[in-house]
């Protein structure tokens, strides 16, 4: 499948949407473990979007596809297991 | 059949790769690089998590928001020319360039303004843990987007000189792929230094 002009349009415009909401999030709201859920789930959907529509992996080589998906999911879950989980990382992580 | 809806010259789905095998590799490459320094990140932040949350406050989050928007535009004109070139526009194609290049100059200007904000506000990288992470990861994406500007030029110039067709755009579908790939990494970069506290 490849993107067409208006696809690729609403991708974009999803993406802007996306981006000014997360930084408003950022700015306004009280941090917490629902904000980091919320700003990750963010950066899950808005790298969906440039992996599909933009870089057109849909029907990509499937090593490919699953390893770009693959990133920009394991780094917004990140963000939560470092949120939830810090003081055991750091215990696991200290020399 | 209408121009929108024509098939990719291609091989099958699950075998295609889009533009060719060098890029993908480069881009291996540059996702393996940013996914070490974005371990340590996370390690940084779990051992220092009030540095983590203060810092998101010391950076300018107009600039991280500017610099998002510029990058998503940019792809997006990518995206654009490459459609076009897929049906033969070539000058249609070179317009869509032209704006995509114009856009992303504006990535290293506006990191420039970014960088004269942080040393006016203290922000001089001096040894705090997440200034560090904020200028390791920061830097190091300029260093691509720079290549990636480069690599713009480039394609437009073979572009103009009619190197190009809807038989054969793999070298302007590989830079296509490079600089949505380097777009991605900042989708990552943005809310974890400027958003996320």
């Amino acid at each position: 499948m490849t993107s067409t002009p208006r696809t690729l349009t609403l991708a974009w415009l999803g993406l802007v949407v996306l981006t000014l909401a997360g930084a408003l999030l950022g700015e306004r709201s009280t941090p917490g473990i629902w904000t980091t859920l919320v700003i990750a789930a963010v950066m899950a959907i808005k790298g969906r979007l440039v992996i599909d529509h933009f870089l057109e992996l849909g029907n990509a080589h499937i090593r490919i596809r699953r390893l770009v998906r693959l990133y920009a999911c394991v780094l917004p879950a990140l963000a939560v297991i470092t949120a939830l989980f810090g003081p055991h990382i750091a215990r696991l992580t200290t020399l | 059949m209408h121009a929108a809806t024509l098939p990719l010259p291609t091989t099958p789905a699950d075998h295609r790769i889009p533009g060719n095998t060098g890029i993908w590799v480069g881009i291996y490459c540059e996702l393996t690089e940013f996914a070490l320094m974005f371990l340590v990140y996370f390690v940084a932040r779990a051992h220092h998590p009030e540095a983590f949350h203060t810092g998101p406050q010391q950076l300018s989050t107009a600039a991280g928001v500017a610099n998002t928007l510029i990058m998503l535009t940019s792809s997006y004109f990518v995206a654009r020319a490459l459609f076009a070139m897929r049906h033969d526009h070539t000058r249609r194609c070179l317009r869509w360039m032209v704006l995509a290049f114009a856009t992303g100059i504006g990535y290293p200007v506006v990191k420039y303004f970014e960088l004269r904000w942080n040393i006016a506000h203290g922000l001089s990288g001096n040894g705090e843990v997440f200034q560090m992470a904020y200028y390791y990861l920061t830097f190091n994406h300029l260093v691509h987007v720079g290549w990636g500007l480069l690599g713009m030029l480039w394609v437009m110039a073979r572009a103009a000189t009619g190197a190009y067709s809807s038989k054969d755009y793999a070298g302007l579908e590989a830079f296509a792929c490079y600089w949505h790939a380097t777009d991605l990494i900042w989708l990552m970069i943005f809310p974890l230094l400027y958003v996320l506290q």
